[in-house]
């Protein structure tokens, strides 16, 4: 089936991409991915090309840090990793659900990259939910509702979340 | 050592001392459930987020406030699926071979509803999705013969199962579309990201023979509907973040949407109500009523607790009552018995509140059930 998983994990993207409010984050993401070698996730991390890092305030172990407007878990920095980064032994779901988070020190608008991790059971520290343009699981890239482990190469088995600035969120021209 | 050893004596002595007044008990017997389920029972889901490897399903009496009974169901749990006639309980489930590591295996476990032990299995491809539960993910089609198991990894498909025969049947691709939502004896419905839905048409086999595509009905940007449709009848009600039902008959085959109404007069939505929650509708069909968990509350609230459930005639499309909770509230369902009773619990604080659905009373709570409890349903 692995055939079918490609043929359909494109199609779902794709109409992921043009059914979204902001379908232009999702064409954003594709642009910043740049030359990648496979340029099709809307919400795929860019390690080599991103912004230069904002500026920071705020408490990243507490659920009202500002990159955590969308997030849905327990928060990495509370069990081993970093905002960031993920705890040790933990592999990071490449895949995930984004938001827009405005940062009160610039007052400008990021895109959030949630990037779960996984291999182990739910840390258990320091749970947030906050649903600032959360959508409905019929719309997976914005839905923080789905335990994004399942894009990981460890399985569904979910310990954290983390918040990455993938860009700024421009707005439509 | 002397005073040791009477010591000893005694305590050697002691049980043929009980003996001889009282007649030891037999091994503790494993109680059987009845036949014939109560309809004031009511099955709580537990995906026990801190512990996401052990879901658990607890088995509730409404009427006494018992717990009767529970099942153990894997990794990542998001609900039971019951059939109609309860002759079985099936139960989509993941496992892992090292616990959290290595080879994952998803099953339909089959389950005996009165012994509670497992009956059988059927082996399902490895991708079932793992997801904050709704009723909306696995489910059966109208004459209960064929289960849907909704996919995503993040590929999105569904599998089917032949439940009489116990058997996986196919796997299908449907790019774009999510959920799984019965639609007749051989059809079901799946949601789309672009407002739309696609309609899948199966034969006796339980093998696709055709899927459609229905243009969308509601805007998925600006007001979406949520996840937990509930069925009235042969119509689907969906209801959105802003509180407008949109109603899909699916009566004639391929489905229809209809008019769309509103849970909320202008003034109630000035005011910010919002339905809200993790099951937040439910239907009670004999009295065509629609109960809806509501709250006040700002934009991006649509998961939100309530503590208010909020009644509406389905056919005169009005609200006819309200109800004030007792405490704050994730999910609420109803019994299908003409004497319904009304369940309520919140994900955060895991008691169980049992009401007099007609008359809003509370006429019971029941303390630790569970840890995370998120969906319940009534046999």
């Amino acid at each position: 089936m692995k055939w079918l998983d490609r043929f359909s994990e494109r199609s779902a993207r794709s109409v992921a991409r043009q059914s979204s409010r902001r379908g232009f984050i999702a064409r954003v993401g594709t642009m910043i991915l740049g030359g990648a070698a496979i340029p099709l996730l809307p919400v795929a991390r860019a390690s080599n090309n991103r912004p230069d890092a904002p500026a920071e305030s705020g408490d990243p172990r507490s659920c009202d840090y500002w990159r955590y407007c969308a997030i849905d878990g327990f928060l990495c920095d509370c069990c081993g990793g970093t905002y960031n980064s993920c705890p040790p032994g933990t592999t990071v779901s490449p895949i995930t659900w984004i938001g827009t988070c405005t940062n009160p020190v610039d007052g400008k608008d990021y895109i959030i990259s949630y990037n779960d991790c996984c291999g182990k059971s739910s840390c258990g520290r320091c749970l947030c939910n906050r649903n600032e343009g959360d959508k409905p699981v019929y719309q997976p890239p914005l839905s923080n509702d789905i335990n994004w482990c399942a894009g990981s190469s460890v399985d569904t088995p979910y310990n954290c979340s983390t918040a990455v600035v993938l860009g700024l969120a421009v707005a439509e021209s | 050592m002397l005073r040791k050893l009477i010591f000893l004596s005694w305590v050697l002595l002691l049980p043929l001392a009980g003996q001889a007044e009282v007649k030891p008990e037999s091994l503790p017997p494993t109680v059987v459930l009845p036949a014939e389920p109560n309809p004031h029972w009511v099955w709580v889901n537990d995906i026990v987020f801190h512990h996401m490897v052990d879901g658990k399903a607890y088995l509730v009496d409404g009427d006494s406030g018992r717990f009767l009974g529970m099942l153990s169901t894997g990794m990542g749990f998001v609900g039971l699926v019951l059939p109609s006639d309860y002759a079985q309980i099936y139960s989509p489930e993941t496992y892992f071979s090292r616990g959290t590591r290595g080879k994952r295996t998803d099953v339909i476990t089959f389950y005996d509803p009165q012994t509670l032990m497992p009956s059988g299995e059927v082996v399902i491809p490895p991708k079932r999705f793992a997801a904050m539960p709704t009723n909306n993910y696995s489910v059966l089609t109208d004459d209960d013969r064929f289960l849907i198991i909704y996919n995503f990894t993040p590929a999105q498909s569904v599998s089917i199962v032949d439940v009489q025969e116990r058997r996986f049947i196919a796997e299908t691709e449907t790019a774009g579309c999510s959920l799984a939502l019965p639609s007749g004896e051989r059809s079901f419905m799946m949601l789309c990201g672009n407002g739309g839905l696609m309609t899948v048409s199966l034969n006796d086999k339980g093998e696709v023979t055709d899927k459609q595509r229905i243009k969308p009905f509601f805007d998925p940007q600006n007001d979406p509907v949520t996840e937990k449709a509930v069925r009235w009848g042969n119509t689907w009600i969906f209801v959105s973040f802003d509180g407008y039902v949109y109603p899909v008959d699916v009566s004639g085959g391929q489905p229809v949407p209809g008019k769309r109404w509103s849970l909320f007069t202008e003034s109630e939505r000035k005011a910010g109500w919002k339905p809200g929650g993790i099951q937040h509708l439910a239907v009670h069909e004999s009295s065509n009523s629609l109960y809806a968990l509501v709250h006040q509350g700002g934009k991006d609230t649509h998961k939100d607790p309530g503590q208010d459930v909020w009644v509406y005639d389905l056919k005169a499309q009005q609200q006819v009552r309200k109800i004030k909770l007792d405490k704050l509230s994730t999910s609420i369902q109803i019994s299908k018995d003409d004497a319904p009773l009304m369940f309520s619990i919140f994900i955060g604080n895991p008691t169980l509140d049992i009401y007099d659905a007609v008359r809003g009373d509370l006429l019971r709570s029941v303390d630790e059930i569970g840890f995370t409890p998120t969906i319940m349903q009534t046999p």
